[in-house]
């Protein structure tokens, strides 16, 4: 073997080893846009759940390269910006993972429809898990309203966040 | 990376995902049971995310600066005439703010009244807002080491946003008035100035509470910070009531949050306020007994 096809290979070990990190990557650049101030009137209150989109489409595709201790520092980081209580953020995408590993195995070689009905039902379900904590967290009936027009961003824009990280996959990611 | 051997590898696959969980939800217990332990860790990771929000939120409000732009030119002809409009309106204003003013100079010289703390203002930039419905809160770029201290109010363009609830040394957050845990004094200016609470709940309303029984407040009266309490300069504009019914008159803001890139920290010598109650020990007396601002998450 000469020097240049081993330094080639080299070169394709650390780039396979940069692109295994793309799942972790996206997720937390999903955290980040989720924090940026948007000037929009509102959108606070209905900032799409942009990572909830990614933890999704890579429990679905790649979960072997979202770890568990991944969504909880993302998480964690996330509460720590947004100034929700501690660990929120953490808990839901940990059971969301869960969740999604549990019927992954439905969503594989199916169409897109398909995929999307998976997501609209984990969004619903994690915008009732949201409300109920920071109700309980703070002894109170919050309003409600405001998560139901968040729900509907956020399913909205998840085929255009899927179709980016699935092209995204595809031109950076070997097949598992 | 860490190399294990399988059997290890399966261990930890199976047993982290369930610990996690736990972490998270003795966390969540942590927030609620030490919001000073859990504060500073916010202040921490603020302070070390600080810049590169920083640098993330130039591009955002770039972009919103060219659609502005890009708006203002469309309607540059209509602006025009409603700007001249109001400069004709406002003229006529002046002059009456002008009488008033040296009225009201020479009522305060006949009163001898003792004169009101001078305000100060530093202007600060958003670097990032909580996203999702149940925490309200911005970070601004500006922190102890530019003077800013807690408990101060920030007034947004038109009136008061919030006020500063964490500081580090160069980022602060600001907890909004519409938070499920802002509690600020005000007075309604009807037809009498009536004292109440501002209280918010996570909706872009937030409802006046503790008014005087069969308080008479209308919609469109104008509401004002109180000073009681002395944390808040007094009159700073907040909002007109809304509509009244359901849980309360409701507010609606003059400061539209969303759209301001810049917010202005009010400093009211806070030092004035604040040395009897450290002197009174840190642990028994808090700002917010003092003057009904909220606690914190």
């Amino acid at each position: 073997m000469t020097l240049q096809t081993l330094s080639l290979k080299k070169g394709r070990r650390v780039e396979a080893a940069a692109a295994r990190l793309l799942p972790i990557a996206t997720t937390a650049v999903a955290a980040i846009l989720s924090v940026l101030p948007v000037p929009i009137p509102g959108y606070r209150g209905i900032t799409p759940a942009f990572t909830l989109m990614a933890v999704f489409q890579w429990t679905v595709y790649r979960p072997d390269l979202l770890p568990p201790a991944a969504l909880f520092l993302i998480g964690i980081g996330e509460d720590l910006i947004t100034g929700a209580p501690l660990g929120t953020t953490a808990l839901l995408l940990l059971l969301a993972r869960t969740l999604v590993l549990g019927v992954r195995r439905f969503f594989g070689r199916r169409p897109f429809l398909f995929v999307w009905a998976g997501f609209i039902a984990l969004s619903g379900a994690a915008m009732v898990f949201l409300w109920a904590l920071n109700s309980l967290f703070d002894w109170a009936l919050l309003e409600f309203h405001g998560t139901v027009f968040r729900l509907a961003l956020t399913v909205a824009l998840f085929p255009m966040a899927s179709f980016l990280l699935g092209r995204t996959q595809r031109a950076l990611l070997p097949a598992s | 990376m860490i190399r294990l051997s399988p059997a290890r590898r399966t261990a930890v696959q199976r047993f982290a995902p369930p610990l996690l969980v736990l972490l998270s939800v003795a966390l969540i217990v942590l927030s609620k049971a030490d919001s000073a332990l859990v504060g500073a860790l916010r202040r921490g990771a603020s302070e070390f995310f600080s810049p590169a929000l920083g640098l993330l939120s130039r591009p955002i409000e770039g972009g919103a600066n060219l659609v502005r732009g890009a708006s203002d030119w469309v309607e540059v002809y209509r602006r025009n005439e409603q700007l001249l409009r109001d400069n004709r309106r406002l003229l006529a204003w002046r002059q009456a703010a002008l009488a008033l003013a040296a009225q009201n100079a020479e009522l305060r010289g006949l009163l001898k009244l003792v004169p009101e703390h001078a305000l100060s203002y530093l202007s600060a930039r958003v670097i990032a807002d909580s996203g999702g419905a149940y925490a309200q809160s911005l970070l601004i770029d500006a922190g102890s080491a530019d003077g800013v201290r807690r408990g101060e109010a920030v007034l947004g363009e038109g009136g008061l946003v919030g006020r500063i609830a964490g500081v580090g040394r160069h980022v602060a957050r600001v907890l909004l008035l519409t938070d499920f845990n802002s509690r600020i004094p005000v007075f309604v200016e009807g037809k009498e100035p009536l004292r109440a609470i501002l209280a918010g709940d996570n909706s872009s309303y937030p409802v006046l509470r503790f008014l005087p029984a069969k308080a008479p407040v209308e919609k469109g009266e104008q509401v004002v910070t109180s000073g009681i309490g002395g944390l808040f300069p007094p009159n700073l504009p907040i909002g007109v009531v809304s509509g009244v019914g359901g849980a309360g008159p409701r507010v609606a803001p003059y400061a539209r949050v969303s759209e301001t890139a810049y917010v202005r920290v009010v400093d009211y010598g806070l030092e004035h306020a604040l040395p009897a109650l450290a002197a009174n020990g840190a642990r028994g007396a808090r700002p917010r007994s003092r003057s009904g601002a909220s606690r914190e998450r």
